[in-house]
């Protein structure tokens, strides 16, 4: 395998109850990237991740991790953010960041040293010493996502990281992520909010129904879209329909309709030519959710997460 | 494979050492230390209570006799020879001599018979045919004026109540400890164990609930694999275990020093056949091996139950398992070499209490090493099977594909 694939995965399989949680998933992840494992809830995202750590074992396919296909041999190399965070309500900040560090192989003493470094670049220095429980949900949240990096991890797993954090909160996980790359970690997350993915990822994979739909950069997923032009005539009417593409839409004052990437500029002569005038004109690209959509299905995208319920 | 052992043998400290501060470092721990002060206390209070009700009502208790004042001094002499025999506690209640009235029938129905129920025996009537008319409880006072009445016709007879014999007491230090004595330190050490392993092995039930309600499980079942979790918490525990046993074995030891001297001579005739110094090392090591297999089991059980009422009905079948468990070592204890004793030696939950009573009733230690490397391979099973359960059922997992676990290691990263 391949040095330059932190994590890989082929034809992972894992069975609940005889239901196919995830049905034949191949992964494979750069090394130094940042990684998205996108899907509706109930897609399979978190018992891949699961299975990729060496939580669960697979009933079908195989894995490895930073190399290894025994996870386990590379976990003091990992650092992991489950979906349910947990830590020990009576433990101090600062002894539960060293603790998680220490699960990890690294000694107590450096890591209480990196807890405090760590908490005060955060902002929240105040309260190493404060117990878990003391602490909001986004603090403990915070330090659990410290502790899952105090070891200065080659790769950092996090499943859904911005669920349950505020604006700020997330915004400041972003620039951790990215600041975990910057020292040449790699990152592989969840999440089933786009914006995130889109902001961040360098390449992503899309899990609907426990099988990958997609994998590839979010240009790419974005490109298998047409891009979409939305325009506003100085004079509407419905002649205005026999100088656009059979499938626009009138949608108020506007015509919206799809673009080809190399039509563009004869669809701006064909308007500003049409004697109707150009009161309005925009042309973007379709963003990563509908992509998304598109790729997951609107019907299968409901249906997944209805099952997830 | 080294780095493996090396690696699972950290995770397990790191797992054990955070168990054991969460343990120790709080203030409830000081109360779980002091408890058997608490169990002691409060059972010497009651016990003093119930004492000093039944010393107030044997204070008031009365036997009485009713003879002609001729007889009196006679019988009171008697009675004041009789009376040496008895220990403390067995001393008949004290006695009265009373004159007979007209009725000495009535008047002996009249004292046994009264509202204050003082009087536990009454004897009236010639020494040669006394009758004796007692209560209820009564029994061994009617026996001990019949005996008074036969001793002080035999005196009258030889004209003298002073004693005919003059012994000589001389106390030996016995040197060579008996079969009961052995019996006994089997008997102790099966009680101890027992005691100890269960006082102290249910700690490690409710240390996995705590991970699975905090949700922490899973951080750790990521980081560390499950026979480390499991190892660490029964390591963390086993070191509070130790610390109890330290404490309370260190009072003990002091206790001893100021226990009274007929006490303290009871005590020495407890030995076992082993020696003390082998049997406190194999007593140790058996606590040891009784300690993880209990503790894992425990450990197990709790690992499956999501609230405390779960962890509770969980623990009952276990508590029943214990008790036959230590049925079956105390008739190993009194019964060494018996089948039964085979049995408990050999049955995995009861072997390191049964081989305690036989390290106290035998002097042959191989059987001791075969004992320890039996208990040995069992804790192991115990636990590299609960953490299979703990994986398939916790955190619904499978084996895996069966070809890949045939693939030889990869190497380098």
């Amino acid at each position: 395998m391949s040095q330059s694939l932190a994590v890989t995965a082929h034809g992972l399989v894992k069975k609940f109850g005889g239901r196919r949680v995830v049905d034949g998933v191949d992964l494979a992840v750069p090394a130094g990237t940042i990684y998205g494992v996108l899907g509706p809830n109930g897609a399979g995202k978190t018992t891949t991740l699961r299975m990729l750590l060496g939580i669960i074992e697979p009933d079908e396919g195989e894995r490895t991790l930073l190399g290894r296909d025994r996870p386990r041999e590379a976990s003091d190399h990992v650092g992991y953010l489950p979906e349910e965070r947990g830590l020990y309500p009576q433990m101090k900040a600062r002894e539960a960041i060293a603790f998680m560090g220490a699960l990890r192989g690294l000694p107590w003493k450096t890591g209480r040293k990196r807890a405090v470094e760590m908490m005060e670049q955060a902002g929240i220095g105040y309260a190493v010493d404060f117990k878990i429980r003391k602490l909001s949900k986004g603090m403990a949240q915070l330090v659990q996502l410290l502790g899952s990096v105090v070891h200065q991890p080659d790769l950092l797993v996090l499943d859904e990281p911005f669920s349950g954090l505020d604006p700020v909160n997330q915004e400041g996980l972003e620039r951790l992520i990215r600041a975990e790359q910057a020292r040449g970690a790699t990152v592989l997350f969840s999440t089933h909010v786009m914006a995130h993915a889109e902001r961040l990822c360098d390449r992503l994979a899309i899990i609907a129904g426990g099988k990958r739909r997609f994998e590839g950069t979010v240009a790419d997923a974005r490109g298998m879209l047409p891009m979409r032009a939305h325009y506003q005539p100085e004079r509407d009417g419905p002649e205005v329909a026999a100088i656009l593409p059979a499938d626009a839409q009138h949608n108020g004052r506007d015509w919206v309709f799809p673009v080809a990437d190399d039509a563009v500029e004869a669809l701006l002569l064909k308007l500003t030519q049409s004697g109707f005038g150009v009161a309005g004109l925009s042309i973007e690209r379709p963003g990563l959710h509908d992509a998304f959509v598109r790729i997951v299905g609107a019907e299968a995208l409901a249906r997944a997460e209805a099952e997830a319920l | 494979m080294a780095n493996n052992i090396g690696r699972g043998l950290r995770q397990a400290l790191t797992v054990a050492r955070r168990d054991f501060i969460a343990t120790v470092f709080t203030p409830t721990f000081l109360l779980f230390l002091l408890s058997p002060m608490f169990t002691i206390l409060f059972g010497a209070a009651g016990g003093f209570g119930a004492s000093s009700m039944a010393q107030g009502a044997a204070d008031r208790a009365r036997i009485v006799v009713i003879a002609a004042p001729d007889q009196a001094a006679a019988i009171v002499a008697t009675d004041r020879q009789l009376r040496q025999v008895f220990g403390r506690g067995e001393i008949p209640p004290p006695l009265d001599v009373v004159t007979p009235s007209n009725d000495p029938a009535a008047q002996a129905r009249a004292r046994v018979s009264s509202r204050d129920g003082d009087v536990d025996a009454a004897l009236y009537g010639p020494l040669e045919h006394p009758t004796i008319v007692y209560g209820g409880g009564g029994n061994n006072e009617a026996d001990y004026l019949a005996g008074l009445a036969e001793q002080t016709m035999r005196a009258q007879k030889l004209g003298s109540t002073a004693p005919l014999s003059a012994p000589t007491k001389t106390k030996i230090v016995r040197t060579v400890v008996t079969t009961s004595g052995h019996n006994a330190a089997a008997l102790f050490a099966v009680m101890a164990i027992f005691l100890l392993t269960l006082f102290l092995a249910g700690l490690t039930m409710g240390t996995m609930a705590e991970e699975r309600s905090n949700k922490v499980i899973e951080v750790l079942a990521a980081a560390v694999p499950l026979e480390s979790v499991f190892f660490g918490k029964l390591i963390g525990m086993f070191g509070v275990a130790l610390l109890f046993v330290g404490f309370w074995g260190t009072v003990a030891s002091q206790i001893t020093a100021i226990l009274p001297a007929g006490t303290a001579a009871a005590l020495a005739g407890v030995a076992p056949a082993v020696g003390k110094p082998v049997f406190a090392l194999l007593f140790l090591a058996y606590f040891v091996m009784s300690y993880l297999l209990i503790g894992a089991v425990y450990l197990i059980l709790g690992a499956q139950a999501s609230t405390q009422r779960e962890l509770q009905l969980m623990a009952l079948p276990m508590t029943v398992v214990q008790m036959a468990n230590v049925g079956m070592s105390t008739a190993a204890a009194g019964k060494p070499g018996s089948t039964i004793a085979w049995i408990a030696e050999i049955f995995p939950f009861s072997s390191p209490m049964a081989m305690a009573a036989h390290a106290a009733n035998s002097s042959a230690l191989w059987p001791h090493a075969v004992a320890i490397l039996w208990q040995l391979l069992w804790v192991s099973v115990v636990i590299s099977l609960g953490a299979r359960w703990f994986r398939r059922g916790v955190l619904k997992s499978g084996e895996g594909p069966k070809r890949k676990r045939k693939q030889p290691q990869p190497s380098g990263s």
